[in-house]
C-alpha cells in the first residue's frame, strides 16, 4: 500500500525535519484536539481498528540518519524512519544484522517495526524485536520528547520505555530514535525442506524436533495455494517443513547431517537441502506471505507452539482453500484467506478460531481486511492479554486528549 | 503507621493470612529494616506472609482502605533499597509463595510464584536438558520474583540476555488490589509490552504473585579460557577483536591487577602478580564449532598482547577457573575492611578510557579502587576500599562513587546496569535522563500506583527536588 492510497483519513500530511518539529506539531494537534496519524513506510496501515476521525499525518520520512553506529559496541542508534533495507545496508560491511526481517524492507521504517511488533521468521532463534530495542526516543501526545533506556547493553535506570512502546502501534507516542543491539551475520547458512502429507503427522516431528541437540534458527511450517504456486521452488501440495540452520561450515554440517539423520530414525528419508538460489528465494517467500497477494483476509494467532495444528485444521475447516504459514517453533500462525468467510469476522474468528487459539493460551488479530466489514474491537484484536482498565490509565497518561492514532487499539 | 486504629488493621491483616503469618515485634521486624544496601534502614511497621494471590489483594485493599504504604520483599538480595520501606508500612514478603507450578519442556515455559529461589528451578530442570538462563550471582538466594522487580542480568547476560528477556507473562496484584494476568505463555499479545514495563520496576508498579518464564536448551558444550594481559588497554582491544570477528562468548570477564593480587593472597592460583588485567573467556554452543571458535579466541589475544592464555582441558579445571571470578569478592576482606560496590555501565570499546577515568579519582583521594567488570557488556563493579570508621574516608567514597558514575553518563552510558536505582541512585537520575523524561516515567507509575502507596520515594526523584542526599556508601557488594 502507498501513502498515496490508503485509508487513513488526512487532512494533511506533515514531514518535520527534526524532533523538536514533530514535537510542536503534535503539540499543536494535542491544542486544536486534532488526531494524529504517524507514518513510517505506511506498510502496516491496514493493521488495526478503522480511525475513528479525521487527523494531520505525520511522516517519519526525513527523520532516516543514522546517528551513530559504534560498530565494535554492536549497538546502532538511528532516527526512526530509516528503512529496514537501509539499515541493514549499512550494517552488512560490518558483517553485522539486526536479525528481524520483515515484509517490504526497502519501506517499512525501523520506528514502524518497533510500533507494530513486527517480527519475521528468525524469531525462534533470534527472538523479537523487542528483545533488540535499548534505547528509545518519542514525543507522547501532549508534544513532550522523551527517552528511555541508553545506548549501552546493560542498563537497569527507569521504567523501560523501550518496552513499552514496542508494540504500541503508534498510541502512546510517535517514535523519533532508536539505539539497537545488534548481532554478527552467520558466516553460513542452510535450509532444509521436509514434506508431509498430512498434518497429523507434523506435531509429533516438531515435538522431537525441540528436543533435538541441532537447533534451527528458524521452523516454519507452511501449505496451500499460495506455495504450490511457487514454481521456482520444490514444493507440492501437502504440508512443507523448512528449516533454517546458520553457524560455521563446520557446524553447519553437522547440523545438516544430524537433522538428517534424526528425520530418517524418525521414518523420513527425504530430506532437501536447498540451493543458494532457492533458499534466498523461500525466504523471500516466508517473509513477505503476510502481505503479498490480494487476499481478502489475512490473520495472525500467536499461541503456545504446540496448539498450531489444532488451529491450522480449525483454519482449514473453515477455507479449504487458504494459505496458512506458521513460525511453528513459536506458535505463531499466518492465515491468508482465499475468500472471505461467510460469516464474516463473527464467525470465523469470535465464533470459531478465536476460542481454539484461547484454548491455547493464545489469541488472533485481523491484519488485514481490505473489505473493511465486521470490523470490531473483539473481532479485530480478539482478548488481549493485558487488563484493559490499566491500559486505558497508561493511554491517558500518555495522550490525554486521545490524538495519536485514535480509534485503532482497544482503548476504551 | 498512624497509632489509632492499628490495632485493628493489624487484627485485619490477620484475619487475612493467619496468626502465623503477621510479624509486629519490633525484633522481629528488624530483619526487614533493608536490604543489600544497608546504609539506609527503617523497619516496616508490620510484616505479613501471605500464600496466596487472593491474600495479596485483600492485604492491598486494606491498606488502601487504612491509608498506609506497602511493598513487595522477596529475599532482599537487592543492592540499591529497591526493597527499603521508606515511611514504614506493611511489608508483603512473598517467600512463602515458593512453588514451581508448572514446567511445560514442549513449550518450553515454566510458571512459577514470585518466592522461588532462582537456583531452584535450574536444579527442578537437571536432566531435561533445559535451563533458566539469568544467573545473578545470589541466584542461591534470590528469588525470581525479585529478579523480574530488578531485572537481574548475570555473567551470561552477553548472549543470554538478562531477566526481561526471560520473562512472557505475570499475574499480578495491582495498587488497587485486583489481581490481573499480564501477557502468558504463547510470549506475545497486542499493544503495548506491559510485561517488558513491569520487569525492572523495582515493585513500584504492581505486585508479581505469578511468573510465566521461557526455558532455555543447554549448550552441548562450552571452552573456557584465561588470558592474562599486561594492560586493561591490550584486554579491551582483545574484547573488540573477539566480538569483531564474530564470535560471541557466553561469558566475558575481566579483572584488573587490585583484585589479582587479593585472589593470590587468598587463592594461591598461580597468577603473575605484575599482569594488569585478566580475561575470562567462555564460549558455548555446538561440540562442533567449539575448538574452532577457542582457538580463534587463544589467537585474538595473543594477537592483542596476552602474555598467556591459559585454557580448561577439563570440568574440573573449568570450575577452577570460574572459582577465581566467582571469589573475587571474597578476597576483597583480605584488602580492607570495608568496601563499597558501584555499578556502572559504558560502551564496551570505552572500557580503556573509563579505567584510566577511575584510577585518575583513586589517586585524587587517596583510595584504593580494585575493578571486576563484566567486560563484555561494558558493566563495571569498581570496589572501593575504605575504613568505615573514619568519617571523611566515608565522604571521599561517596565523592569518588560519583565522579565515576558521571564518567560513566559522559562515555554515554549508565548509572547502573543490574543493581537497580532503589533509593541509592535516585540522586543520579536527573543526571542520567532529563526532566521531560522523569516527569513522562512518573505519569506511568501514576498509572498503574495513583496514589502512590505502593513502594512511595523509590526509583524517580520527587519532581522538582535533587534526589536524596546520602550520608555513607553501600558496604556490601555482590555480581
Amino acid at each position: 500500500m502507498s501513502i498515496d492510497n490508503h485509508s487513513l483519513p488526512l487532512l494533511e500530511t506533515f514531514s518535520p525535519a527534526d524532533e523538536d518539529q514533530l514535537a510542536a506539531l503534535v503539540a499543536d494537534c494535542q491544542s486544536s484536539g486534532t488526531a494524529v496519524y504517524p507514518l513510517g513506510g505506511c506498510t502496516s496501515l491496514d493493521y488495526g481498528l478503522p480511525p475513528s476521525r479525521e487527523g494531520h499525518g505525520i511522516s517519519l520520512a526525513k527523520l532516516d540518519q543514522v546517528i551513530d553506529f559504534p560498530v565494535r559496541d554492536l549497538t546502532i542508534t538511528v532516527q526512526a524512519g530509516i528503512t529496514m533495507s537501509s539499515l541493514a545496508e549499512t550494517l552488512a560491511p560490518e558483517n553485522l544484522q539486526l536479525p528481524i526481517r520483515v515484509p517490504d524492507p526497502e519501506r517499512a521504517t525501523i520506528g514502524g517495526v518497533v510500533a507494530t511488533n513486527c517480527s519475521g521468521p528468525g524469531r525462534y532463534g533470534y527472538g523479537t524485536i523487542r528483545d533488540y530495542v535499548i534505547g528509545i526516543t518519542a514525543v507522547n501526545g501532549s508534544g513532550q520528547l522523551f527517552h528511555g533506556g541508553g545506548r549501552v547493553v546493560k542498563n537497569v535506570a527507569g521504567y523501560d520505555f523501550c518496552k513499552l512502546l514496542t508494540g504500541s502501534l503508534g498510541t502512546l507516542g510517535l517514535i523519533t530514535q532508536l539505539t539497537l543491539k545488534l548481532k554478527p551475520i552467520p558466516p553460513a547458512d542452510a535450509t532444509l525442506l521436509v514434506e508431509f502429507q498430512q498434518l497429523a503427522n507434523v506435531e509429533p516431528t516438531l515435538a522431537w524436533l525441540m528436543e533435538s541437540p541441532a537447533q534451527p534458527y528458524a521452523i516454519q511450517l507452511f501449505s496451500g495455494p499460495a506455495w504450490a504456486a511457487q514454481e521456482s521452488l520444490p514444493l507440492t501440495a501437502g504440508w512443507q517443513l523448512a528449516l533454517g540452520l546458520c553457524g560455521s561450515e563446520t557446524e553447519l554440517e553437522w547440523l545438516c547431517s544430524q537433522l538428517e539423520s534424526e528425520f530418517s530414525q524418525h521414518g523420513i528419508k527425504l530430506v532437501t537441502r536447498l540451493q543458494a538460489d532457492q533458499q534466498e528465494e523461500l525466504w523471500q517467500q516466508l517473509v513477505q506471505f503476510p502481505v503479498s497477494g490480494d487476499a481478502p483476509l489475512v490473520i495472525q494467532a500467536s499461541m503456545v507452539a504446540s496448539g498450531i495444528s489444532e488451529f491450522i485444521a480449525a483454519a482449514r475447516e473453515i477455507d479449504s482453500e487458504c494459505s496458512i504459514q506458521a513460525h511453528a517453533g513459536n506458535g505463531v500462525v499466518i492465515v491468508r484467506f482465499s475468500e472471505y468467510p461467510a460469516d464474516g469476522l463473527g464467525g470465523a474468528l469470535v465464533g470459531s478460531l478465536q476460542p481454539i487459539a484461547m484454548a491455547a493460551h493464545g489469541n488472533v488479530t485481523v491484519l488485514s481486511n481490505p473489505g473493511g466489514s465486521d470490523m470490531t474491537t473483539r473481532s479485530v484484536w480478539g482478548s488481549v492479554h493485558s487488563p484493559l482498565p490499566l491500559l486505558d490509565r497508561i493511554k491517558h497518561a500518555f495522550d490525554p486528549a486521545n490524538v495519536l492514532n485514535p480509534g485503532r487499539f482497544i482503548y476504551t | 503507621m498512624a497509632t489509632s486504629n492499628t490495632a485493628s488493621f493489624v487484627d485485619q491483616l490477620r484475619s487475612i493470612v493467619g496468626n502465623d503469618n503477621v510479624l509486629t515485634s519490633a525484633s522481629e521486624r528488624l530483619v526487614y529494616e533493608c536490604d543489600g544496601f544497608v546504609v539506609e534502614k527503617n523497619s516496616p511497621d508490620v510484616v505479613v506472609f501471605p500464600t496466596s494471590s487472593q491474600q495479596i489483594s485483600s492485604i492491598v485493599q486494606a491498606c488502601n482502605e487504612a491509608d498506609i504504604p506497602f511493598l513487595p520483599r522477596g529475599a532482599g538480595t537487592s543492592l540499591a533499597g529497591g526493597c527499603l520501606p521508606v515511611g514504614g508500612g506493611v511489608m508483603i514478603v512473598l517467600t512463602r509463595m515458593n512453588k514451581i507450578l508448572e514446567i511445560n519442556l514442549r513449550d518450553r515455559y515454566a510458571v512459577v510464584q514470585p518466592g522461588v529461589v532462582n537456583i531452584w528451578l535450574t536444579q527442578a530442570l537437571k536432566g531435561s536438558g533445559y535451563h533458566y538462563a539469568p544467573d545473578p550471582s545470589s541466584q542461591g538466594a534470590c528469588t525470581i520474583g525479585g529478579n523480574v522487580a530488578t531485572n537481574s542480568g548475570g555473567p551470561h547476560t552477553l548472549k543470554y540476555g538478562v531477566t526481561v528477556n526471560h520473562v512472557i507473562g505475570m499475574e499480578a496484584v495491582l495498587a488497587d488490589g485486583s489481581i490481573e494476568l499480564i501477557g502468558g505463555p504463547a510470549g506475545e499479545t497486542p499493544g503495548p509490552d506491559l510485561v517488558g514495563a513491569m520487569v525492572g520496576s523495582e515493585g513500584t508498579l504492581a505486585i508479581v504473585t505469578r511468573v510465566w518464564v521461557r526455558l532455555t536448551r543447554n549448550p552441548q558444550g562450552c571452552r573456557t579460557m584465561l588470558g592474562i594481559f599486561e594492560s586493561v588497554k591490550d584486554a579491551t582491544h582483545a574484547i573488540s577483536a573477539i566480538i569483531g570477528a564474530g564470535i560471541i562468548p557466553a561469558a566475558l570477564e575481566m579483572m584488573d591487577q587490585g583484585i589479582l593480587v587479593a585472589l593470590e593472597e587468598a587463592f594461591k592460583f598461580g597468577f603473575p602478580l605484575d599482569a594488569k588485567a585478566i580475561l575470562l573467556i567462555e564460549v558455548d554452543g555446538l561440540e562442533a564449532g567449539l575448538d574452532e571458535q577457542r582457538d580463534a579466541v587463544v589467537r585474538l589475544c595473543e594477537q592483542n598482547g596476552a602474555r598467556e592464555v591459559q585454557q580448561a582441558a577439563s570440568e574440573e579445571e573449568r570450575l577452577k577457573l570460574w572459582k577465581c571470578r566467582k571469589q573475587a569478592f571474597g578476597a576483597i576482606g583480605r584488602l580492607s575492611s570495608s568496601f563499597c560496590t558501584q555499578d556502572g555501565v559504558v560502551p564496551r570499546t570505552k572500557l580503556p578510557e573509563i579505567f584510566e577515568t577511575i584510577q585518575r579519582v583513586s589517586e585524587k583521594y587517596d583510595l584504593k579502587i580494585v575493578n571486576v567488570f563484566h567486560a563484555g557488556d561494558g558493566n563495571l563493579h569498581p570496589i572501593l576500599l575504605f575504613d568505615e570508621r573514619e568519617p571523611e574516608q566515608i565522604q571521599k567514597v561517596l565523592a569518588a562513587s560519583g565522579e565515576i558514575l558521571e564518567a560513566c553518563l559522559d562515555a554515554g552510558g549508565s548509572v547502573s546496569g543490574e543493581h537497580g536505582i532503589g533509593v541509592e541512585k535516585i540522586r543520579y537520575m536527573n543526571k542520567m535522563f532529563s526532566d521531560s523524561d522523569l516527569e513522562v516515567m512518573r505519569q506511568l507509575r501514576q498509572a498503574f500506583n495513583p496514589d502512590n502507596r505502593l513502594s512511595p520515594d523509590k526509583m524517580l526523584p520527587t519532581a522538582g527536588a535533587c534526589g536524596m542526599e546520602q550520608a555513607h556508601p553501600g558496604r556490601r557488594a555482590a555480581l
